[in-house]
């Protein structure tokens, strides 16, 4: 028997099932809260930071992040408080410096409001989503995907020998991946990366973020996991 | 050895090894622990024992070789029982004189005594010398009490008298109300509550619960837990078997990071005396209760300190913290309740059961009661380990027990807390160890890593040494921890190297809240703590460096030059000859020029001058 | 012989992944570094992905994947040792063996490591040299110490 809670996502009330996640259950009322690293029924690692919000607990605003956080009677989270659009700004920011040569990258960072970038841009071709790597050990079950190395030194990489011993060449680590589309007007030459900003510039002109689900290009771009439910 | 069956057994034993112990003549005392074998106690070891035998003293004297005693500086040292006498720096060439004056009430070898840097006179006796007398040591006594390989030591100086008075008589909930009103708190840095956290743990549902100790000490400049493990195993597991006891747990496992060989060998030792004393494994000393333990090693992972890090190590993966919305101790180790504490909180257990939650209360302030055990190390003159009462000012540390300055310079300031923790300035040394002062002033107790700083320092290198181990070490999951610290190190280099501007120092402040926010473990979310700290009290050298290009304590070598004072050259060609650079000429007798293109301040002839005629500014 | 030893250390571990960091320390212990043959063993043996091993491999500093020199310097980066000037000791490492920490020399003669805190801090800057601990170490000091080691000829200068 299905158990059900009740909770409050931005002071609309939802009704969950017990088990999903918080940011299961606010996508499903179709309210929007940016995510990267999520992808529906893989496990949920909370890497990206990208989908916090404020849990209140005893009367204090609590941020963590809403993929790994479950979901509770009585809880009352928020996605759209200043706190938390300002960080998950900074945190879009920090990608997009990293990895500018991405469309999914860049549509996250005008969802999140990003306007400037103040860091020097480098041209990395992986922001370690571990989309890859989850997909081929929970549903490929192939185990030709990993993490090697720790902090800086952290990337992808599959076991040693020949890739074809384990790779099921099922492609969804290439469909997946945020990397694998370019921005429209093509990679960007060394030197002159910068923030593009042209997608949904309704998003970008206006102050406000939508809260509710609009079916953006944005998240079509990086597949969003309304767009991956349908 | 026949395993004990009961309390009396366990007692019996005690009376006959106390005897055997007090019937002993003379006994010399040699710590022998890692950083005693750095000083050279193999050797004087060694020699001793030959000249025990060349002297025919072996049936007289007795030599014990034991952990830590703390005063690392003046190792290697031999302690004589009875009477106190304390002997230090002691090569091989002293042993023999040591054994021939070695009698009861007799001779003492004035060269060998410690003196007093203040009064300038010998001192005999350890207990007279200001390092240890300033000290509160509570735990720390007991090191020169054991050799670490004998359960027999333990046993005579009433070891595991707090797991009979345990299992004798008190229940499981009595056990953790007492630890509660201690008011113990976890001693590895979080300073949670351990009365608090044991009671969660025995309530959550479950009947496969675990006990951990965290012997991971990763903070660089602390080797607390080392000095505990290698020096008195016997006491943290008795800890280990009252806190099982108490929560419910049946399995447990001691952590230990790869660095420490030695602990690793003697808390392995210390587990297989006692299940063959029978206080480990299937019915301790005749009752129904049942434990053991079991050693997990690290494999080289600062962040493995990190309690769901540590877990993950200890399940065979790779060390990365997951998100805590529920606590380990209710979802730990294989996902069942776990307690893990710290080596120190550990060691503080069989005190508190033995002389009572009130006893170890009544030391310490409102919020943190007891003992704490420092790694006192840096530009200070007396570095090893303290221990003192909590409430004690950093002013005492430093200068009671540190003895002040090294060299005779300024004292800058004193780092605690390792990378999660901050430095606080001269100022604030009236401040009380304490953890909610510590956390105020900007800083944290941290596993007890304090390192004096003075004004050959540069504060904003502090922060970058600190950021890039933080990078080093950092897992790598979360953006907020791999590319924030990365950025913050980014600027914090640019500082340094002469690229630093004004709105960079906005920005760290920035990154540092979002970090501190948003990062997903404890690793991350303590990371920009180095950083704010050196902010908020020492400005004065960011704006140095990012205004005037300049490092006031002479470090940041690309905005630094070394030039030769012609006052204090007497052209003896030392450093010409020592320059791998060829950066120096000069003539025979006259001064000498070194020229600013080729000098790469690699800081060789500095340390070859011996006139302190070069300086880095 | 190599697979006796790699048999001592998975005896009574087959089959349990948990296990996978000890038999790993063990196998470094015991050989000095890990070889992708031995790792496949393992792999086979505890039941764990070859993927997972290698991202267990990598993860910890303990491990090296490539043999390591004949002799090792291991400079200590804790704090006490920063302090006191452990930084001048890694550029003198650095630009004297013309390695980075974590790699072997060209000709296999020397293994440069930097560890964070090998608790020894009262007796900083520490450099152990195969396995022997030397306490305050200066530039100077770490120069002579791997010239002695390696056939490197000290020159000799002469005044201008």
């Amino acid at each position: 028997m299905q158990q059900y809670v009740n909770l409050k996502i931005n002071n609309v009330p939802v009704r969950a099932a017990k088990g999903v996640s918080v940011l299961d259950a606010a996508i499903s009322n179709a309210i929007c809260i940016p995510h990267l690293c999520h992808i529906p029924g893989l496990s949920d690692i909370g890497a990206c930071r990208l989908c916090i919000v404020e849990n209140i607990e005893d009367g204090r605003a609590k941020i963590t992040a809403s993929c790994t956080l479950l979901v509770q009677e009585g809880m009352v989270v928020f996605s759209d408080t200043d706190r938390v659009t300002k960080l998950r700004r900074n945190i879009a920011e920090l990608l997009v410096a990293q990895a500018p040569n991405s469309k999914a990258i860049q549509d996250i960072a005008v969802r999140c409001g990003v306007t400037e970038v103040r860091y020097p841009f480098r041209n990395g071709d992986c922001i370690l989503c571990g989309r890859c790597v989850r997909f081929c050990n929970e549903q490929a079950r192939a185990n030709a995907l990993g993490f090697i190395g720790r902090g800086k030194d952290r990337h992808v990489d599959h076991p040693p020998g020949s890739l074809s011993a384990y790779c099921k060449n099922c492609n969804a680590c290439i469909q997946f991946c945020p990397m694998s589309v370019t921005p429209c007007g093509g990679p960007m030459k060394k030197g002159e990366e910068r923030l593009c900003g042209q997608c949904e510039s309704q998003l970008s002109m206006t102050k406000d973020l939508p809260g509710v689900c609009v079916w953006c290009e944005l998240g079509k771009s990086f597949q969003c996991s309304r767009y991956l439910a349908v | 050895m026949p395993k004990l069956k009961s309390y009396s057994d366990l007692e019996a034993l005690h009376k006959r090894f106390l005897e055997d112990k007090k019937s002993s003549g003379l006994t010399l005392i040699i710590p022998d622990g890692t950083c005693c074998r750095a000083s050279g106690s193999t050797e004087v070891i060694a020699e001793l024992k030959k000249e025990l035998a060349i002297q025919g003293r072996k049936e007289d004297i007795r030599m014990r070789t034991t952990g830590c005693h703390g005063f690392c500086e003046q190792e290697p040292i031999i302690l004589i029982e009875p009477g106190n006498i304390f002997y230090c720096r002691v090569t091989p060439e002293d042993v023999k004189d040591i054994v021939s004056s070695a009698i009861k009430n007799g001779a003492v070898i004035d060269r060998l005594l410690y003196t007093d840097p203040v009064s300038g006179k010998k001192v005999m006796t350890e207990a007279e010398i200001p390092f240890y007398r300033a000290q509160d040591r509570q735990l720390l006594a007991f090191n020169k009490l054991v050799d670490p390989r004998s359960i027999k030591d333990y046993i005579a100086i009433g070891g595991y008298g707090a797991l009979t008075k345990t299992l004798s008589g008190i229940k499981h909930d009595r056990v953790i109300d007492e630890i509660r009103v201690s008011g113990l708190r976890g001693r590895g840095g979080g300073g949670f509550p351990t009365g608090r956290k044991w009671t969660e743990c025995a309530e959550a549902p479950g009947e496969e619960k675990y006990i951990i100790c965290n012997a991971d000490e990763g903070d660089p400049g602390a080797y607390m837990d080392r000095c505990l493990l290698e020096a008195n195993p016997h006491l943290v597991i008795e800890g280990m078997i009252i806190g099982a006891y108490a929560v419910g747990a049946h399995k447990g496992y001691i952590y230990v990071r790869r660095e420490y060989p030695l602990a690793v060998v003697y808390a392995r030792l210390a587990i297989q005396q006692c299940r063959e004393y029978g206080l480990l494994g299937e019915n301790i000393l005749g009752t129904s209760f049942s434990f053991d333990i079991d050693i997990g090693r690290g494999g080289g992972a600062f962040v493995c300190g990190e309690s769901t890090a540590l877990m993950a190590s200890l399940e065979g993966k790779a060390g990365e913290p997951r998100a805590k919305d529920t606590h380990t101790v209710k979802e730990g180790l294989w996902n069942n309740p776990t307690v893990l504490n710290n080596v120190e909180t550990w060691a503080n257990v069989p005190l508190i059961i033995m002389d009572g939650a009130k006893r170890f209360a009544s030391k310490g302030t409102k919020g943190s009661k007891g003992t704490k055990i420092f790694a006192l190390t840096g530009q200070v003159k007396n570095t090893g380990l303290v221990e003192v009462a909590m409430g004690t000012s950093l002013n005492s540390l430093v200068f009671d027990i540190g003895g002040g300055a090294k060299n005779g310079r300024a004292i800058k300031a004193v780092q605690t807390g390792g990378p999660s923790g901050g430095c606080l300035p001269v100022s604030k040394f009236n401040l009380p160890v304490d953890f909610d002062a510590l956390f105020d002033a900007g800083s944290m107790m941290g596993s007890g890593g304090m390192v004096v700083m003075d004004e050959r320092t540069c504060m904003v290198d502090v922060a970058r040494y600190f950021l890039n181990f933080l990078q080093d070490e950092s897992c790598g999951k979360c953006v907020p921890c791999r590319l924030g610290i990365d950025r913050m190190l980014e600027i914090v280099t640019d500082i340094t190297e002469g690229r630093g501007r004004p709105d960079q120092i906005n920005l760290l402040y920035e990154l540092a809240e979002t970090i501190s926010e948003t990062a997903l473990c404890g690793l991350g979310k303590t990371a920009p703590n180095p950083v704010l700290s050196t902010l908020r009290y020492f400005s004065e050298e960011y704006v140095a460096h990012v205004e005037k290009k300049s490092c006031p304590a002479g470090v940041c070598k690309a905005l630094i030059t070394y030039s030769i004072n012609a006052d204090k050259c007497n052209g003896c060609g030392v450093c010409l000859r020592s320059c791998p650079h060829d950066a120096i000429t000069g003539r025979k007798k006259k001064t000498h020029v070194i020229n600013a293109q080729l000098c790469r301040r690699c800081g060789i002839c500095i340390g070859e001058c011996n006139f302190e005629a070069i300086t880095a500014i | 012989m190599f697979t006796a030893t790699i048999d001592t250390i998975l005896e009574g571990r087959r089959s349990q992944p948990h296990q996978l960091v000890e038999v790993l320390i063990d196998l470094q212990d015991a050989y000095g570094y890990l070889s992708e043959e031995a790792l496949q063993t393992v792999a086979k043996e505890l039941g764990v992905s070859l993927i997972n091993v290698y991202s267990v491999a990598h993860f910890y500093k303990a491990f090296s994947l490539e043999p390591r020199g004949k002799n090792m310097i291991t400079i200590c980066t804790g704090t006490a040792c920063h302090v006191r000037g452990s930084d001048l000791l890694i550029d003198q490492a650095k630009g004297q063996l013309k390695v980075e920490p974590g790699k072997t020399t060209e000709d296999g003669l020397f293994t440069l490591e930097c560890v964070n805190c090998v608790g020894a801090c009262a007796l900083g800057p520490v450099v152990i040299h195969n396995e022997k601990y030397n306490h305050h170490v200066s530039p100077g000091k770490l120069r002579k110490m791997i010239d002695k080691t390696g056939d490197g000829k000290k020159k000799e200068k002469e005044h201008a």
